[in-house]
């Protein structure tokens, strides 16, 4: 029986890794046995980089860990920052914040929701998916002035006031992105071969999901209710009305709906808080841009954030200089993968794509 | 109850504890069936006289979160029984920090190539010092300090 089982390796470079994941499978037949992720391919130790230089100085390597949500990886480092050197942020820059992280967490659903259908081997949601993502990305270089990497956060506020012309193009988006949805969703749903391909497959218990520290869409999927935005609120999540949405059952499609419904919620949240935004003050006036590299904190910080694919935060110790003594990241991509190997086996090598595109691993988080 | 050595709140509010590294594995025991259900990350800090390993917990019924510190001279416990998230953390620790995890089932590097020289997260590692890593024929890296032998 032994010597029927082979070794493979998947990737690095294919298709459907997402970036450069490698996995070593073990197949006796069809059927994977064991399962061993190699990781590192990325890697460029931004918590060693922004080390070295001041606090604002790491904004640069932050915004380049999950690369198709940059504002939001920016919102867990800043928020840190703050506490550690007790900064006052204006509520408008607050209220900025908080609708720019929802319409990016859209961008990355929509990533997502692209790249798994082609993994399942449908071309068509893709063009769907980035025309939509098209025009958040087009309200973001309206507002910061890039189109991916931002660099718009900063400690004590953001660096430019967001133009009524934005508010225009935010509107119009939410006003018709639900029927798209709609349309997008349709595509996946109605599939009946996509809908075979992906239920019962890639299970994860809740009990393996908590002991391998996996958060965001992956939990609510295997059935645990928990959302720091609801759970433990931070910004001012707490003023806004939104449902989490939970599915029971663990398998990929319960992902793919837990992360749809995600999207309507964040519509629902970017559409209150459009109409919120007080008038004000974009930052805090203590912390204008010459003072920024001479930010001095101390102690240590870590605030939890809820990012698209899970529980973001940057852990920070100051020694009470203006560099920070030790960067610590905690990506929710790195925990998710580590739990693939559950998910894989005694499944069959064609779900192996399925699975893997259902953690949304995004790599520049994975390997920092 | 396992006793603790002092006690203190992060910048945000969150309860810090120091543990001895003898009782790290047992008040970690402790704390696993008191609820604490899922294990964030694992970190290490390098002090120059000693290192620190950091752990964070987080309980998703009630809502809580303990930061566990523990000094070390470059060996503790591991945790891998008790929450197999720990695994990577660990091992991620191991490879950037330079702390072993005793009774871990695999501590191999895992961010960067196997035969590594040094720990980058350690305050006296050499920046300029160039590694270069390569593949032997069976598929392992290998590093040199020979430009002319990798990429």
């Amino acid at each position: 029986m032994e010597d029927k089982v082979i070794e493979v390796n998947f990737g690095p470079q294919h298709p459907s890794t997402h970036g450069v994941l490698r996995i070593k499978v073990k197949l006796d037949g069809e059927i994977i046995m064991d399962a061993y992720p190699v990781i590192g391919y990325l890697h460029r130790n931004a918590e060693k980089l922004s080390e070295m230089g001041a606090y604002p100085k790491a904004l640069i390597y932050i915004d380049r860990l999950d690369y198709v949500a940059s504002l939001n990886n920016e919102l867990g480092y800043v928020l840190s920052a703050e506490k550690l050197m007790d900064a006052q942020v204006p509520e408008r820059a607050q209220w900025i914040r908080m609708m720019l992280v929802e319409l990016n967490r859209i961008a990355s659903h929509l990533v997502w929701l692209g790249t798994h259908g082609l993994d399942m081997g449908m071309l068509t949601p893709y063009f769907y998916c980035w025309r939509e993502r098209e025009r958040i990305l087009r309200i973001f270089d309206e507002i910061t002035g890039s189109r991916l990497l931002y660099n718009y956060f900063a400690i004590g506020g953001v660096y430019s006031d967001i133009t009524p012309k934005a508010i225009d193009m935010i509107k119009e988006f939410l006003s018709d992105f639900g029927s798209k949805l709609e349309e997008i969703q349709a595509i996946f749903a109605k599939n009946y071969i996509y809908v075979k391909r992906t239920r019962d497959v890639g299970k994860l218990s809740l009990e393996d999901a908590l002991s391998y520290g996996v958060t965001g869409p992956l939990l609510r999927a295997s059935g645990k209710k928990w959302d720091l935005r609801k759970n433990q609120p931070y910004l001012y999540y707490d003023q806004v009305n939104f449902d989490i949405p939970v599915r029971q059952e663990g398998d990929v499609y319960a992902r793919f709906q837990v992360r749809i419904e995600e999207m309507r919620q964040s519509i629902k949240i970017a559409q209150q808080v459009i109409s919120k935004i007080p008038e004000g003050e974009f930052y805090n006036k203590k912390f204008s841009k010459p003072m920024l590299v001479r930010l001095k904190g101390t102690g240590d910080s870590y605030v939890p954030t809820e990012s698209p694919k899970g529980e973001y935060g940057v852990y920070l110790v100051g020694d009470g200089s203006t560099i920070p003594y030790r960067v610590r990241i905690r990506s929710p991509s790195f925990a998710n993968l580590s739990a693939l190997p559950i998910m894989l086996k005694g499944y069959k090598i064609a779900d192996l794509t399925a699975t893997v595109s259902s953690l949304d691993p995004v790599f520049g988080e994975v390997d920092r | 109850m396992i006793p603790v050595e002092s006690e203190s709140t992060s910048k945000e509010g969150t309860k810090i504890v120091y543990v001895s590294k003898e009782n790290l594995f047992a008040y970690m025991k402790e704390r696993k069936d008191e609820g604490y259900d899922i294990l964030l990350m694992v970190t290490g800090i390098d002090y120059k006289d000693h290192l620190e390993v950091v752990y964070h917990l987080l309980s998703t019924s009630t809502g809580n979160r303990l930061i566990v510190k523990t000094k070390t001279d470059g060996e503790v416990d591991s945790v891998v029984p008790l929450w197999a998230g720990a695994n990577w953390h660990e091992r991620e620790t191991w490879d950037l920090v330079g702390i072993k995890f005793k009774g871990h089932p695999n501590l191999k590097r895992i961010l960067l190539a196997e035969g590594w020289v040094g720990h980058p997260l350690r305050k006296d590692y050499p920046l300029d010092k160039k590694q270069y890593v390569n593949l032997k024929e069976n598929g392992e890296d290998y590093v040199s300090y020979d430009p002319r032998e990798g990429y």
